[in-house]
């Protein structure tokens, strides 16, 4: 029981993490339907970021969060100027793949200027410290602080987006840009806005990400494939259902450990040469499938 | 009878398009006999490989506009039926790639049913999210090698074996895939003017206008994604063959899904001529840049950057591909 538990409270943790991650990717479709499948680069450039500025100033991993955000808005923006604004009035295709061109483009830089190595997080306040939560549940810090650090970036951009004037012109942009045009707001601006928030958003997800999560270039493919199906899951632009959404999908990736746990326990040895886990991202794609086909608008969509 | 008449009949077609399709079947009849590199006959290859797989995807991406990014799922069950058969019970090649068209089309039917009642982008993510789940699982089966993935090793038959397959000269295998690069073209030419490629059409100009002029619209996507299927499926078969080593990281990521449409893209979906001028362009760009650039020290990743830049010069420039520029200039010319 208490490794259930326990993978419960690991699911939900990383669950708030990757909230964040497809924060901004659900912000960008829903402000302009278009699907990014530079997403995942974003990531791994916030990641990077974290990681070097440690190292060469010598601090903590979590103090440069403000600098990552600052990355992932500038990213967000130069990629939105430079290139999508291009292909926006393209067909669905040139989009698609455009982006999936963008994704190519950031990952080699990172091969080029970075190299192929996996680099981790060795020193910092949060490194090899752990809660102990009851139960005999056993938290890492850096998950921990990541959730929670999470969870309050994620509360930060949600009151952007519903309380201030800039947030209203930008969910007036997502639900009609032609009426918004009307009332006298810039689309244009508010797009290159999404991309902005939406690249800060995920690299600061990298930079909580890489405190227990080793970085290479090609890292990102897997968190864009998790940020779709969150997406999808939790609808299309909806922000609220992204977060529902990631913590299923959270709970998803950690169950499969306790079935292995299981199966070593009870002896099932007709288990023994599957183990679960080798599946734990199969059963994300699975979940979405079947969500898309049977509720295509996702648990709390309301575009489509 | 009258559907082999039909698929040979370019009659529609311009004349000078028709001038320059046979000349440049000419010169890939006789490319092997000039003297020429083993890497440029590979790239060759390469390039009959993947214009086959694009004229699959322009079936149902491009006439019927359902942008289909799982393809690689389907050069996956084509190349490992091939193989299980070959090294487990000595099937020969031309019993096992009906085989594998049958699993995969099979397969394309038990998802293209969900599918199909998807649209745009959720279409699109949806099939990468079927190629990703067959490619987890090949990745931990036991039975087809797992990760590490299977291997033919040629020394245990006696080359040339035209009926499993097995070559040592590239030129072999140039030759079969030249005959079915020209078998997939006259299928294609059939498949535009049936019944279903009219049909197609309607659908991706307006799918309510086509319902109601009484076309099953899922059942014709679900067919055409069939089709798709099969051309992808016998060419991965054929390319077990050819490169005698598959393991799920090759045949079946998403790099491979991606480059399938992109080359279609390119060259102009939904145009006959579109998937093999555009894998004409790329595939030579591609594994040239990386002959270049990629051995040179300090430049990993290079190559990539290049191809990087030009997907997304295409798709913001010109996303109707080359074939799109053509018509453009025919048009102003007829005015």
């Amino acid at each position: 029981m208490e490794i259930l538990a326990s993978s419960i409270v690991a699911g939900l943790l990383f669950g708030m993490v990757l909230a964040l991650v497809a924060l901004g990717l659900t912000i960008i479709f829903g402000v302009m339907d278009i699907i990014n499948f530079a997403h995942g680069e974003f990531l791994m450039f916030g990641m990077y970021t974290a990681l070097l500025t440690s190292q060469a100033l010598g601090i903590d991993p979590l103090l440069t969060l403000p600098l990552a955000a600052l990355v992932g808005f500038l990213l967000g923006i130069v990629c939105y100027r430079g290139f999508i604004t291009y292909i926006l009035r393209g067909p669905m295709i040139a989009q698609l793949l455009g982006t999936f061109g963008l994704m190519l483009l950031l990952r080699n830089i990172a091969l080029l200027v970075f190299g192929s190595e996996d680099r981790a997080v060795h020193q910092g306040l949060l490194v090899d410290k752990s809660f102990e939560m009851g139960l005999g549940i056993i938290v890492p810090a850096t998950k921990l602080a990541g959730a929670g650090l999470s969870v309050v970036a994620f509360i930060g951009v949600w009151l952007l987006m519903t309380k201030t004037r800039m947030g209203k012109a930008l969910t007036a942009t997502a639900l009609n840009p032609q009426g918004a045009r009307y009332m006298g707001i810039s689309t244009e601006k508010m797009n290159a806005l999404a991309w902005g928030i939406g690249g800060a958003s995920v690299t600061v997800a990298g930079a909580l990400i890489v405190n227990f999560w080793p970085v290479n270039p090609y890292v990102g493919l897997l968190f864009t494939m998790i940020a779709f199906a969150i997406v999808a899951l939790g609808g299309f632009g909806s922000v609220p259902g992204a977060f529902a959404a990631a913590l299923v999908v959270g709970l998803i990736t950690e169950i499969p450990g306790f079935w292995d746990f299981l199966t070593y326990t009870l002896e099932m040895d007709w288990m023994y040469d599957v183990p679960m886990t080798s599946f734990k991202y199969m059963w994300i794609y699975v979940a979405y499938f079947i969500i898309m086909v049977v509720r295509p608008r996702g648990l709390f969509g309301w575009k489509h | 009878m009258e559907a082999l008449k039909n698929a040979f009949d370019f009659s529609d077609q311009p004349r000078l398009d028709l001038t320059i399709a046979a000349g440049v079947a000419l010169f890939l009849l006789t490319f092997p006999l000039l003297p020429v590199s083993a890497f440029a006959l590979a790239t060759m290859i390469q390039f009959f490989i993947f214009s086959l797989y694009g004229m699959g995807w322009n079936t149902i991406g491009g006439y019927g506009g359902q942008v289909d990014l799982g393809k690689a799922q389907y050069v996956g069950i084509g190349a490992y039926t091939t193989t299980i058969l070959l090294i487990r019970w000595d099937i020969p090649f031309w019993f096992s790639m009906p085989i594998g068209v049958v699993l995969a089309v099979t397969w394309s039917f038990i998802i293209g049913y969900p599918l199909f009642r998807l649209k745009g982008h959720y279409f699109a993510i949806a099939t990468i999210a079927t190629s990703l789940v067959l490619k987890d699982i090949f990745e931990v089966w036991e039975f087809v090698g797992a990760a590490r993935g299977l291997e033919i090793s040629p020394i245990e038959y006696t080359p040339p074996d035209f009926l499993r397959l097995i070559f040592k000269e590239d030129i072999y295998y140039y030759y079969v895939l030249f005959v079915f690069f020209l078998v997939g073209i006259l299928y294609l030419n059939w498949f535009r003017k049936s019944r279903l490629g009219y049909q197609l059409r309607a659908i991706k100009d307006n799918e309510d206008v086509a319902r109601s002029l009484g076309i099953n619209v899922h059942w014709a996507k679900i067919k055409t994604y069939a089709i798709a299927t099969a051309y992808v499926s016998v060419v991965g078969s054929f390319h077990a063959c050819y490169i005698k080593a598959i393991e799920p990281e090759d045949t079946m990521s998403l790099d491979i899904s991606i480059l399938i449409a992109l080359m279609a893209m390119l060259g102009g979906a939904g145009s006959l001529w579109g998937p093999i001028i555009g894998a004409g362009i790329l595939i030579p760009l591609k594994s040239y840049l990386k002959e270049w650039l990629g051995g040179v020290a300090g430049l990993t990743g290079m190559d990539l950057i290049l191809y990087a830049v030009i997907i997304m010069v295409i798709s913001a420039k010109e996303p109707r591909g080359v074939w799109g520029i053509v018509e453009r200039v025919r048009r102003r010319k007829q005015t």
